[in-house]
């Protein structure tokens, strides 16, 4: 495959691949290379063959049907360009298993002999990495170092025993860098061996055991396909693929032990914050946290490469936020370059602007939100930056963030959206009706104003929010 | 005025005196001074506007022009209404057509027959007294007559091209100058609007700065954008007034009658496809009024070489008629006087010259005319064929700037207006793109422009003469030669 076919080829190529040197008969003997329907979350069934083991449920993704072939289970991966939607109106080309970016995820259970079958419909030459585990060396799937990278058209076989429970990651390690920027990965859960009572000692039985990758992409607005060569100034971040409002919400039963496994195979840390209840990680991709290492946290920093699993119960009623800390990062595309227009007198300029360019509008002059409120027409397949809506308003969110729903009384495996939280009477803030003297004094310290620069003699940078004009 | 009848060079007949006399009686001015015959040659050579009138020296037909003039000044001028009014207004037209008149009186004047001469003698001596009264003369006026008669019609013909043709200049230099005017404001208008985009944006970076968003440098950059803006709009405002001052000009139109003058917005549309190549090198060749008067004028050479066998030989032939009156003055004589009548006839003897001399000169003549018509026929076909090329491709270029760089740049401005909407990008970058998309546009104007000045040269060049050049057809090498170089036998006769 050369350069130049790198992507308006790939399609192409794949065709061509996938009816020439991965023939039908090729694939005959090999477990059916499974295809999810949609980009909602799928609700994996109880393990129909194989140990038993309460499944993960992958954000807006699914897990892999595996057959038993003599005790041994076996998975078939595809990797292959896919068209993953992060939210309706945006959809990216992505390499993904399956049809999908993120891949499938891939449970097994502790003591598992596993064997996995790869197909690359890649342009290029790719391996598997099955990143945290235990494995003989050759399966380590580090191509040009422990193996051949699978040929474009060729079918590798990966086979070893899951020795060590915990949740752990599959990414590529041929033209790593490339591939990864196009979204190929996915989750491997390998689940504890549980003793007669269905249990583990260290590992808890979770009610909602949820699980997503977090990922970074360059998009273009207006384009539909990420700069594989941008290493900083990512625009999109994503949960599995998805932004808000794109993310299916985190649902559990009041009382419920929450699981979310959050791996982080992106370029950059994201801390993860939960509102309303403190959890406890539980887990890494090294294994289990001993109870006796554990401490509360309301944001865990998940850092590059690394895989963190918390747990908590969800004690609180409500609609509480979840999203990376880095505020940007609940942004969909922005210009970073655009400069702060926050109290810049429009005054007198917006007809003449007008007269130029017809459809203008002035924005940004009290801030950002106007971007969350006005819907303005923006470049063909673009995320807009803020966006989403609640039942008080614009959300103004756009990236990794997703809304954990604790209701009372839901069934065990009822994961449906429950709708707006009701709130109890007066447990709502609400703007203060009474008198100005009736509040508190707002004190302040003696002097608030920023030292006068001789660029700005005047202290006009404060601005009242009635001082909008026009 | 041609000669109809084609007398051959034979021996002197006395027929052939009385026709000549009967054609130099007829020889007269024009009445119009030509300029019905000026408006013939201009038949579908004045830029387009088709039947356009030249000035009249007559009081009813200069006022009805002034009314039309007025007529096409009380609305947006047209490009045919300013040709229309060039041909009637400007002055050098009107010299040159008067130079025609003169041109074609001194003609006239030439062409009269010499006057006799009256010769009076009175002889004595001791004897007789003797008066001789003679009147004669020179036969060669009289029997070239036919010829120079002529040949002066071939000059009157070629005199009338190149007057037509410096009308056909004029209403091409009027069409031209229009042309100019019209596009130099319209560019005037686009860089208002470029010059308005950065006039907000400075203003908005002023105001950026002023609270602290911005520093200098991020300010000056859009000041300096201004600036630019400023030399621009500077550049483009005289460029607009000096079109219309040129067009005024043209048109010969000044004070009152020059303000009056309103451009029509824009130029006309591009024609959705250019003429084809096929034909038009043959059409030049058979409309071309300058291939016209150097065929006129080998014809007249020819024609003159002709002559130039015999002319030498009549030389200075003279007749004339006496009358000697003798009387005696002594013895049986005196007071009786005796009467002689005769014919006395001038005959040079051509020792000398045999004619030698002037065929020569007369057959170089030929062969030098035959070789400037080939010129001039040459020069219209290079001229047509490069005319043609530069109408095809500025055709191409302004079709192109308009089907696909305009349309580009708006799409640029209207997709940096979404990332302008999505805070992907700055109200400056949209600016920026809104004078880009603008300048696109002021490139096509440019860009029709130039078309429609080539088309103009091309159909100059298809139908009147070389675009571009000051030279009149009259001073043209093919035709100024047979005019300046006459023989012998037409010395005098010549403008
Ligand atoms: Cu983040």
């Amino acid at each position: 495959m050369q350069r130049r076919h790198f992507f308006s080829g790939a399609a192409t190529a794949v065709a061509a691949l996938s009816t020439a040197s991965v023939g039908r008969a090729a694939l005959a003997g090999l477990p059916e290379a499974a295809a999810p329907a949609g980009t909602a979350t799928q609700v994996p069934p109880a393990p129909p063959t194989g140990r038993p083991f309460h499944p993960v449920v992958t954000l807006n993704g699914w897990s892999l049907p595996w057959r038993m072939n003599g005790g041994v289970k076996e998975f078939h991966l595809v990797a292959e360009p896919v068209v993953r939607e992060f939210a309706p109106g945006f959809s990216v080309n992505l390499w993904g298993y399956n049809g999908q970016s993120p891949g499938p995820t891939i449970e097994v259970v502790e003591g598992d002999r596993v064997r996995i079958f790869v197909t690359n419909r890649l342009p290029e030459h790719t391996s598997v990495h099955w990143h945290g585990q235990r494995l003989p060396n050759g399966m380590d799937g580090v191509s040009g170092l422990t193996q051949p990278a699978i040929p474009a058209g060729k079918t590798f076989v990966y086979e070893f025993t899951a020795r060590r429970p915990g949740t752990f990651m599959y990414h590529p390690h041929a033209d790593e860098m490339v591939q990864m920027a196009m979204g190929l990965m996915g989750l491997w859960i390998t689940h504890p061996r549980l003793d007669a009572r269905g249990r583990h000692p260290q590992i808890a039985t979770a009610d909602r055991d949820i699980a997503f990758l977090l990922g970074a992409f360059a998009v273009e607005p207006g384009s539909r396909t990420p700069r594989v060569n941008e290493m900083t100034d990512f625009n999109i971040w994503s949960w599995n693929s998805r932004v808000f409002p794109g993310i299916d919400p985190l649902v559990a039963r009041r009382g419920d032990r929450v699981r979310l496994r959050i791996g982080n195979l992106t370029m950059t840390n994201h801390p993860i914050h939960v509102h309303g209840h403190e959890f406890e990680v539980t887990g890494t991709d090294g294994g289990t946290v001993p109870p006796s290492a554990r401490w509360p946290e309301v944001t865990t920093d998940i850092a590059v490469g690394q895989m963190r699993q918390i747990e908590f119960i969800a004690d609180e009623p409500g609609d509480w936020a979840v999203h990376c800390h880095k505020s940007h990062h609940t942004m969909g595309a922005m210009g970073h370059d655009v400069p702060t227009m926050i109290g810049v007198d429009h005054r007198g300029l917006v007809g003449r602007i007008q007269k130029i360019v017809p459809d203008y509008m002035a924005m940004g002059e009290r801030g950002m939100a106007d971007m969350g409120a006005m819907e303005m027409p923006l470049p063909e397949n673009t995320h807009p930056m803020m966006s989403g809506t609640g039942p008080f308003g614009p959300l103004e969110m756009g990236g990794m963030f997703s809304v954990l729903k604790v209701r009372e009384g839901l069934a065990r495996g009822d994961w449906r959206d429950p709708g707006a939280y009701a709130h109890p009477p007066g447990t709502v803030a609400r703007e203060w009706q009474g008198p100005a003297e009736g509040l508190p004094p707002a004190a302040a310290p003696e002097s608030t104003a920023p030292p006068a620069t001789p660029a700005a003699p005047a202290r006009a940078t404060v601005r009242k929010p009635h001082g909008a004009h026009h | 005025m041609s000669a109809t009848s084609h007398p051959q060079n034979r021996a002197l007949r006395w027929s052939t005196l009385a026709t000549a006399l009967l054609l130099a009686g007829c020889a007269s001015v024009s009445p119009d001074g030509l300029r019905g015959d000026v408006q013939a040659a201009l038949q579908g050579r004045t830029a387009g506007a088709d039947g356009a009138l030249l000035p009249s020296p007559d009081p009813a037909a200069q006022q009805a022009a002034d009314a039309a003039i007025n007529g096409w000044l009380a609305q947006p001028l047209t490009e045919e209404a300013a040709v229309r009014t060039a041909l009637l207004r400007n002055p050098g037209l009107q010299a040159r057509l008067a130079r025609l008149g003169v041109q074609d009186a001194e003609r006239v004047q030439a062409l009269t027959l010499p006057n006799p001469v009256l010769a009076l003698g009175r002889l004595t001596n001791p004897h007789e007294r003797e008066i001789e009264r003679s009147i004669g003369f020179g036969l060669i006026e009289l029997v070239t007559l036919p010829w120079r008669s002529r040949w002066q019609g071939s000059l009157r013909e070629q005199d009338t091209l190149a007057a037509a043709a410096d009308a056909a200049r004029l209403a091409n230099d009027a069409r031209r100058a229009w042309l100019r005017a019209v596009a130099a404001q319209e560019l005037l208008t686009t860089q208002e609007r470029m010059h308005e985009a950065a006039e907000v944006g400075a203003e908005l970076a002023r105001r950026m700065a002023r609270v602290g968003h911005w520093s200098r440098l991020q300010q000056a950059r859009e000041q300096a954008v201004l600036a630019d803006a400023r030399t621009r709009l500077a550049q483009a405002r005289l460029a607009a007034a000096n079109a219309r001052e040129a067009l005024a000009l043209t048109l010969g139109l000044w004070g009152a009658g020059a303000e009056a003058i309103v451009l029509p917005g824009r130029l006309a549309d591009l024609p959705a496809a250019p003429v084809p190549a096929e034909g038009l090198e043959q059409r030049a060749l058979r409309e071309r009024l300058d291939v016209r008067a150097a065929r006129l004028g080998l014809d007249r050479v020819a024609d003159q070489q002709g002559f130039a066998r015999v002319g030498p030989l009549f030389g200075e032939i003279g007749i004339g008629y006496q009358r000697n009156t003798t009387t005696g003055r002594t013895g049986a004589a005196a007071g009786h006087a005796e009467v002689q009548r005769g014919w006395a006839l001038e005959l040079p003897l051509p020792l000398w010259d045999a004619g030698g001399a002037s065929g020569a000169r007369a057959s170089a003549l030929v062969r030098e005319n035959a070789a400037l018509l080939q010129q001039t026929a040459l020069q219209a076909r290079a001229e047509v064929r490069m005319r043609w090329r530069g109408y095809r491709t500025a055709w191409e270029l302004a079709q192109a700037q308009e089907q696909q760089v305009v349309p580009l740049r708006r799409l640029i401005r209207d997709e940096t207006l979404l990332r302008y909407n999505g805070m992907l990008a700055s109200v400056w970058e949209l600016l920026a793109e809104a004078r880009q998309s603008t300048q696109a546009v002021a490139e096509a104007i440019e860009a029709r422009r130039d078309f429609w000045l080539a088309e103009t040269d091309l159909q100059f060049a298809l139908a009147v003469g070389s675009p571009g050049s000051a030279a009149t057809v009259a001073a043209a090498p093919s035709t100024a030669s047979p005019s300046s170089s006459s023989s012998a036998a037409t010395a005098g006769a010549g403008h």
